[in-house]
């Protein structure tokens, strides 16, 4: 028996992935389908939600404080007060050009209303230098993906779990779910894990590079100096939970990973590993996100939107539908995954991208 | 001096009269200062739990039971608080005359010790660390190679490395008690079979007689990678328990680990009192030690009939024997009502709780209508789930099975394989068999089909699963497994801000298994899957995520150095196409002494602050000016701009273009 042909299949387990489903059904209308896991009560992290992240250029900053507002409203109507904690993240760094870029991404949070300062001599241990952006929002994701599940019901999102997807190189999808064919005009790969399980290896973009990643949970341990820690040039960020174990996320392979937690944690810490996950994840080569359909026609990406990328949803949903400001359009129209590699910049701070073609 | 208030009377003891105690060899240590008697033979653990301690500590305000499965490191008194000098209590022999002391105890009251009640080692278990095996974080010392590492001295891992050996293989047999046999008395036997202690015994002196096999006892694995094993060995040298970390390089690992006993979730079930029925057959039958001289049974599966009529047999009345399955059937079920033992079917304990210090328990069941019973010993039991925490561990991967109620392994690992129960198998037959089978799979001989010859459930009703019942209202705590770990059941946050005005607060802090900050045991996991908390089909992954790994570097590898520093380029490409195209450097001078920041923006005057409208930002410092990347169009010399600098503008000129 076949279905009616929607207009979206939406697939991606992150947050953005479900605000953006929610978002096209609720508040544009739309007919969709939502393929994803809700694995974030039981499975390791391998990414994080917050509402700043280390970005360099303006006009990303200036999107992402627009769709600040308009997420946590959203998020806090969905989940409630729970969704989020407060917190004051430090971005670190080791070497000078970092130590740059850590300069440049403190004025520019300055100049759009955040408390940026230069962190205490002791607090990035064994580094030159860090900073600490006050009062930053971090997505609660255990406590939100169930709310969400519930709220892309409410919206008429239909959820499948499917046996089988496939994508044309027109960018519809076909599902396969208990027996029934689902169709829809428009693939959306809205997550690193989609768009490395389900986009044809010939439509892939040369801007993405895949990457081993791992996440490491330690026990318990000395707690760090704010829960959320960020080493820019290696990618690597710590999370203490909690309940007193800090979790290590970062786009290296395990056995260099492991080691690489050690040293920055320090030998006064008493760490043992509680869990460990090998995994692959997606970065592009300039550091900027990229969006839309690959090859201008097929399926479309959200790719490299980092760790803020939740809080741009709403505005993702706009243009996708064709309703965004024009300030939305140019932001996401300078950041399409067909974007040409010699065309203007948007480059972000992004060292040591490498990682293969998959 | 404790007396041994806890030791069966050998006389009447039976089974449980202490195979591995000399009863004629009595010795005395102490404890934390505290004078504890035993005999030879007894572990540290077992004499203590003899002298009448079954308390380990507190677990937010709640007493937690000591036994074999949690239990604290120690080391010898005057002994620094280092790794290298801390030993397993339930590994380590009791040594006449010799001091210890628990490690890592967090006491406010220094004095605080003289005044611990009777039963307790008065540990601090909200301490994250307070169950810690610091060994874990010692390297280990390269040991002589073998063919063939054998983990787990049971009937599969004794005949795996009898196989082994007859085929020429040198063997190293790695077991973490004092002697090899395993839990198989527990389990009886089935048609055809022998008795189980005389199949072990004999088994034990094959090997004993056997030069190609070195049997490691007193030892315990605890990492494990193809082509190595890394294990904590306690030995007695010159009248002293020392540890020691050993890598024990091979060619094959057979993993014969067997199966971990899972604990039913109810509130309490964790009171000292409550006990697991391997823990309390091994402690009854290897040390004569039993708690009490009544109990209270409460099982889904029929091997803890079998204990009761072993204990039953030792002089213990055995009250009642709760049963979650409304009609189950077995040989041992007809045995024990031959005994006048009262089985309830169909009932589960809600919660337990402890009406006195002293230690009898008030066990609340899940049966409306029914007093609470009063007993001094819970014996439980949740079936069984093959342990495969060193399989994890090595990388093997696993699936939930529904049937069974469990998670099996599936696949294969290189140089590595699974026997007896760790591999899912059920019976005697079928373990010792799979230990010759693992033998033929590592050297790639000729496989025979294991037969694993299970008794139809009509006759042998199949073990339910581990019963899960709803906490009434400030009982204590309900755990997930009885390990070293307390993961309470996970309480979701209220949403709303009016819960802030109710007087409960959640039963415990953790929203979430992934919140956790401790390894998840096996039991954990396969607990979640029965709370509903994992997906079945996610069970095998997150067992394998979770598992608490030491990292065992392969001998080529080591740990990378920091990464090379990065040379700041000129114009860093976060900022092409920042101020146009034809952006160019400048020189820019502060109109006052002071350092421009790098990444501080810079604009037409000093009304601006919208990073949005910079025309240009400082780059870095140059001798007492800066130098800036601008606009092209207005990098003219001399041309007055305002720099935003910690939040003053700062006026300051264009010296000169630098190109």
């Amino acid at each position: 028996m076949s279905e009616p042909i929607a207009d979206f299949a939406v697939i991606g387990s992150t947050p953005l992935a479900r605000l953006l489903a929610g978002r096209l059904a609720g508040s544009h209308g739309r007919s969709v389908l939502y393929m994803g896991e809700s694995q974030s009560s039981y499975r390791l992290p391998r990414g994080l939600d917050l509402s700043v992240a280390p970005i360099t250029r303006p006009e990303s900053w200036a999107m992402l404080r627009q769709g600040i507002g308009e997420t946590v409203k959203l998020i806090g109507r969905i989940a409630g007060r729970g969704a989020w904690s407060h917190v004051d993240p430090l971005f670190f760094a080791g070497d000078p050009a970092t130590a740059e870029a850590l300069g440049h991404m403190r004025h520019m949070a300055l100049g759009f209303g955040i408390a940026a300062e230069p962190a205490a001599p002791t607090m990035p241990v064994a580094h030159r230098s860090g900073i600490v952006l006050r009062d930053a929002l971090r997505l609660n994701r255990p406590i939100i993906e169930p709310a969400l599940d519930q709220w892309l019901e409410r919206e008429g999102v239909r959820r499948l779990a499917p046996e089988g997807v496939t994508i044309a190189e027109d960018g519809s999808a076909v599902l396969q779910a208990g027996g029934a064919r689902f169709e829809a005009r428009q693939a959306i790969l809205a997550d690193h894990d989609a768009i490395l399980a389900h986009l044809p290896p010939a439509q892939w973009p040369v801007l993405l590079r895949r990457h081993p990643a791992s996440c490491i949970l330690t026990t318990p341990a000395r707690p760090l100096p704010t829960p959320v820690m960020l080493e820019i040039q290696s990618g690597i960020t710590l999370l203490q939970q909690n309940e007193g174990g800090i979790a290590a996320i970062g786009l290296q392979d395990m056995a260099s990973f492991s080691g690489r937690i050690q040293l920055l944690l320090g030998r006064d810490r008493q760490v043992e590993q509680a869990g460990q996950t090998s995994f692959s994840a997606l970065a592009t080569s300039d550091g900027a996100p990229a969006l839309g359909r690959v090859g201008t026609v097929g399926a479309d990406v959200v790719a490299g939107m980092g760790m803020a990328g939740a809080f741009l949803a709403p505005a993702l949903a706009r243009w996708l539908c064709g309703e965004a400001s024009p300030f939305e359009a140019d932001w996401f129209g300078a950041r399409l995954v067909s974007r040409a590699p010699h065309g203007p910049s948007v480059a972000e701070y992004a060292p040591h991208i490498s990682g293969t073609a998959p | 001096m404790r007396p041994q208030l806890n030791r069966l009377d050998k006389d009447q003891a039976g089974n449980f009269s202490g195979s591995f105690i000399d009863r004629s060899r009595p010795l005395r240590f102490r404890l934390d200062g505290r004078l504890v008697s035993g005999f030879a033979g007894d572990s540290v653990l077992s004499a203590v739990m003899a002298s009448g301690i079954d308390t380990l500590g507190t677990y937010r305000d709640v007493p937690i039971a000591l036994g074999p499965s949690a239990n604290p490191a120690i080391r010898l008194a005057g002994r620094a608080d280092e790794p290298q000098h801390a030993l397993p209590m339930a590994r380590t022999p009791a040594i006449a005359g010799a001091e210890f002391v628990t490690c890592g105890i967090r006491r406010s009251n220094p004095l605080a010790r003289l005044f611990l009640p009777g039963r307790t080692l008065g540990l601090e278990l909200d301490e994250p660390h307070a169950l810690d095996r610091p060994w874990r974080r010692l390297a280990g010392t390269p040991s002589a190679s073998s063919d063939l590492v054998v983990i787990g001295g049971g009937v599969a891992g004794m005949e795996a490395a009898l196989t082994a050996a007859r085929a020429g293989l040198s063997v190293t047999l790695v077991e973490a008690s004092a002697q090899l046999g395993g839990h198989s008395g527990l389990f009886g036997t089935q048609e055809g079979e022998d008795n189980p202690e005389t199949d072990m015994a004999r088994r034990r002196d094959a090997i004993a007689a056997n030069d190609a096999i070195t049997a490691l006892t007193h030892s315990h694995a605890y990492a494990v990678r193809p082509g190595l094993v890394r294990i904590h060995r306690v030995e007695v040298k010159e009248g002293k328990p020392q540890g020691s970390v050993l890598d024990l390089p091979a060619r094959h690992i057979v993993l014969a680990t067997g199966a971990l006993e899972r604990l039913p979730i109810f509130a309490g079930n964790r009171l000292p009192g409550v006990i697991g029925t391997s823990d309390a057959h091994a402690l009854a039958s290897r040390y004569g030690v039993w708690p009490g001289e009544a109990a209270i049974l409460a099982t889904g599966s029929n091997v803890a009939y079998r204990l009761a009529i072993l204990a039953s047999d030792a002089g213990i009345a055995i009250g009642r024997i709760l049963d979650s399955r409304p009609n189950p059937s077995s040989r041992f079920i007809a045995f024990s009502r031959a005994y006048g033992m009262v089985q309830t079917p169909g009932a589960a304990p809600r919660s337990a709780g402890l009406i006195k210090a002293g230690g009898t328990l008030s066990v609340h069941t899940d049966q409306a209508g029914t007093e609470p019973m009063l007993t001094g010993r819970l014996l439980v039991c949740g079936g069984w789930q093959p342990d495969l925490t060193l399989w994890h561990l090595a990388g093997g991967r696993s699936r939930w099975h529904g049937r069974h109620h469990r998670i099996e392994a599936e696949g294969g690992l290189d140089g590595i394989a699974l026997a007896g129960s760790a591999a899912g198998y059920f019976t005697r037959r079928g373990c010792i068999e799979s230990g010759q089978d693992a033998v033929n799979a590592l050297l790639g001989r000729p496989r025979a089909p294991v037969q694993d010859p299970v008794i139809d459930p009509i006759h042998e009703s199949p073990d339910a699963p581990a019963t899960i019942t709803e906490p009434p209202d400030d009982a204590a705590p309900a755990f997930l497994d009885s390990g070293r770990e307390f993961l309470q059941r996970p309480s979701p946050p209220p949403r709303s801000w009016t819960s802030i005005f109710r007087r409960r607060p959640p039963r415990n802090g953790l929203v979430a298994l992934s919140e956790a900050p401790q390894p998840l045991a096996i039991g954990d996991v396969a607990a979640g899957v029965d709370l509903g908390l994992i997906p079945p089909d996610a069970a095998g992954i997150v067992a394998q995520e979770r598992v608490a790994l030491v990292p065992l570097l392969p001998p080529t590898a080591t740990i990378p150095p920091p990464e090379d520093e990065a040379v700041a380029e000129p114009v860093p490409s976060y900022l092409e196409g920042r101020f146009g195209g034809d952006a160019v450097l400048v020189r820019i001078v502060p109109a006052e002494p002071r350092r421009l920041e790098t990444g501080a923006l810079i604009y037409r005057n000093s009304d601006a602050a919208n990073p949005l409208q910079a025309v240009g930002v400082v780059l870095r410092p140059d001798g007492d000016a800066a130098l800036a990347l601008m606009h092209r169009h207005i990098s003219r010399a001399g041309l007055p701009v305002s720099v935003r600098d910690q939040g003053r503008a700062i006026a300051a000129r264009i010296e000169s273009p630098e190109n």
